[in-house]
């Protein structure tokens, strides 16, 4: 055998070929009865990108404790709502609510309700990048509005410096920096300028995308908080993991009580609680510009996005049961993830909407 | 005679200038099509290499908090997508490049032939959502099916017009030999030319599979993603583009780290991909060219 080999190289190398090939047949082989395999109980959803980071801690530690898998892949709210509407998940999730025509949408493509199942809360922050001039700048409503409007121009301005007496603000231009990708995230920082400014409402207005009289923008999250950190008097909105991962400094908002408040998870936990007393009975609410003392004003809620009666009763116990944990157990991974948690109230009100969901008519069977 | 050899030996130097400075040209042109890709791998490699171990292959992915951990889904997941895109789309497009090369010569086939182009030059994200519409909206369920027809859709232009190419390379005197031999049409087709020819067409399969592998756009809507271990065809899958993307925009530094890790495990496989194609169209019989 050495011998021909020796003498014949070119049969040892088909002998080789023929061999790779036997591995790749056999390989496909394993490959097709595996997934022949009786699969997982396994739910699949998708949705905002915000809560993607506590879903999959979500997840992990809830497949560790059950074995039930919830797949979840962020492709931003939009597309959660879509893909609720259409049919092709068993959940979704959005940072801003369903409308009453997307809800009707559903109701009529898919015969069931859908409810919205708040989860954790999180905070918009300023954030901007102005050498010089420490953390905590303290800013308000009106001024925040006019800056995005294109109104106050400098950083020198006598309204900032009216609310900054202490501080030494330069002589500069504002770079405003902004999404240019619809996000939850614009959401609540549109719906809150609405809220403080009745220019920004009729010139603007609330949206996942709008139409920026100014600014830059940036790509996700990610984007903005890049464009802050690169330009020098820039000025822009994240969420607050991204501020902190990024060591940017965000600015302290004047609430409704006329505090300055630095956003932290008790501060948005509190403009829950301000918000919780009249909540609506869809749990469809926006919780920015908030009353209470403490209240941190650019705050929201996200959502899961459930069917109220969902045809596979598996797959329904699952989800409740899910549902339950996230409201008792997963609340406490929140805040070591840049997350505030659900104030009681409103988890006791969700506790109740979730006793609502049906699997064929037929009520739950927790047991 | 001395001015004879003085223009001689003028022109001798002319022309040794003229190649040295032709040549340097040629060089800087090879530098600067090489340099991108120089940086691509150092970047991926010294980026990347810290995560790199035995862990990232076997391990599935830890959640937020935790280091460590591997993407052995997404590995998994990213051959099965192909397999599914190359089971559907080499046969496709290979029998497609035959029949325009072997009989294609009329205006059905300009027209195929035009059409193909076209397809080569859809953007993949539009290849994506037209299986998200005929695959999952009918189905209710994203799946890896769904993700490998995406895909199968981008290798298919690919395979076919390199097939065609390749196929109209091997010379008329063979075909000739075989029909004279009495052998039917689509014998010396299948047996004669396509055998000829296996060796260019696995270049374009080659070609086919490594664009479909480096492809997130077609399986953010299709494939969607899978946090945990599924082979199921049936079930959203992971795939190593869509960690890349999703990882590397996290507000996360350990996750970063492993999207480059991720990055360089794909160019990993597939160079490994196409060392194995090298090796199973090496010649059998030695020849001297």
């Amino acid at each position: 055998m050495l011998n021909k080999t020796k003498t014949r190289p070119h049969l040892a190398e088909s002998c080789i070929a023929g061999k790779i090939k036997k591995v790749f047949l056999s390989l496909f082989l394993v490959m097709i009865s595996s997934s022949m395999t009786f699969a997982q109980l396994q739910l699949n959803g998708a949705g905002a990108t915000f809560p993607y980071v506590i879903y999959m801690k979500w997840f992990d530690e809830y497949k560790k404790e059950t074995g039930i898998q919830f797949n979840y892949q962020s492709i931003g709210s939009g597309g959660g709502i879509r893909q609720i509407i259409e049919g092709t998940v068993d959940f979704g999730a959005s940072d801003g609510p369903m409308s009453d025509q997307q809800l009707k949408e559903a109701l009529q493509k898919r015969g069931t309700e859908i409810l919205h199942i708040p989860t954790v809360m999180g905070a918009v922050v300023v954030s901007y990048n102005l050498p010089g001039v420490g953390k905590g700048l303290n800013l308000d409503g009106s001024v925040l509005a006019d800056i995005f409007l294109g109104k106050i121009t400098k950083w020198n301005d006598k309204r900032i410096k009216a609310m900054n007496p202490n501080k030494n603000l330069p002589d500069r231009y504002i770079v405003v920096a902004h999404r240019s990708d619809g996000s939850g995230t614009t959401y609540i920082f549109t719906d809150y300028l609405s809220k403080v400014s009745k220019t920004w409402e009729t010139k603007v207005g609330r949206g996942t995308s709008v139409s920026w009289p100014v600014g830059l923008g940036g790509k996700g999250n990610e984007g903005v908080a890049g464009l802050i950190k690169q330009t020098e008097g820039s000025i822009g909105y994240v969420e607050l993991a991204y501020a902190v991962q990024n060591n940017i400094f965000y600015a302290s908002m004047k609430n409704r009580a006329g505090n300055f408040i630095e956003p932290t998870f008790n501060s948005v936990t509190a403009a829950a609680e301000g918000a919780s007393k009249n909540m609506p009975k869809d749990l469809r609410v926006s919780i920015t510009n908030a009353e209470g003392k403490n209240s941190y004003p650019i705050s929201g809620f996200t959502w899961l996005l459930i069917y109220k009666d969902m045809k596979d009763a598996s797959k329904a116990t699952a989800m409740v049961k899910f549902l339950n944990w996230a409201m008792e157990k997963g609340q406490s991974f929140a805040t070591s993830l840049y997350y505030a948690p659900l104030p009681k109230e409103v988890v006791k009100l969700c506790k109740s909407k979730i006793a609502v969901i049906t699997s064929g008519g037929k009520k739950i069977n927790l047991k | 005679m001395e001015k004879e050899l003085a223009t001689f030996k003028f022109r001798l130097w002319r022309r040794k200038i003229t190649n040295f400075v032709m040549m340097g040209l040629t060089v800087v042109a090879v530098l600067v099509a090489i340099i991108p890709l120089i940086f691509i791998f150092y970047y991926t490699i010294s980026k990347g290499i810290t995560y790199l171990n035995l862990d990232f292959f076997i391990q599935m992915p830890k959640p937020v908090g935790e280091s460590g951990g591997g993407m052995a889904n997404a590995i998994v997941g990213t051959l099965i997508l192909i397999g599914i895109g190359g089971g559907i789309g080499i046969p496709v497009g290979i029998m497609a490049g035959t029949y325009l090369s072997e009989f294609g010569n009329n205006k059905f086939g300009s027209l195929v032939r035009f059409l193909t182009d076209v397809l080569s030059g859809v953007p993949s994200i539009v290849v994506g959502v037209v299986a998200y519409t005929l695959v999952v909206v009918p189905m209710k369920h994203f799946s890896a099916l769904a993700g490998g027809i995406a895909l199968a859709i981008l290798m298919i232009p690919t395979i076919t017009r390199t097939t065609e190419e390749i196929i109209k390379l091997v010379p008329h005197s063979l075909r000739e030999a075989g029909l004279a031999l009495g052998i039917p049409k689509w014998k010396t087709t299948l047996l004669i030319v396509l055998k000829t020819a296996w060796k260019g067409i696995a270049t374009g399969i080659l070609l086919g599979l490594s664009r479909a592998a480096g492809e997130t756009a077609p399986l953010l809507f299709t494939a969607l993603g899978n946090r945990f271990w599924s082979t199921s065809i049936f079930q959203p899958i992971a795939s190593l583009t869509v960690y890349i993307y999703d990882y590397a925009k996290a507000p996360f530094e350990d996750w970063n780290n492993q999207a480059w890790t991720a990055a360089l495990v794909l160019i990993l496989l597939i160079s490994l991909l196409s060392l194995l194609f090298k090796i199973l169209t090496r010649s059998k019989y030695k020849t001297n060219r």
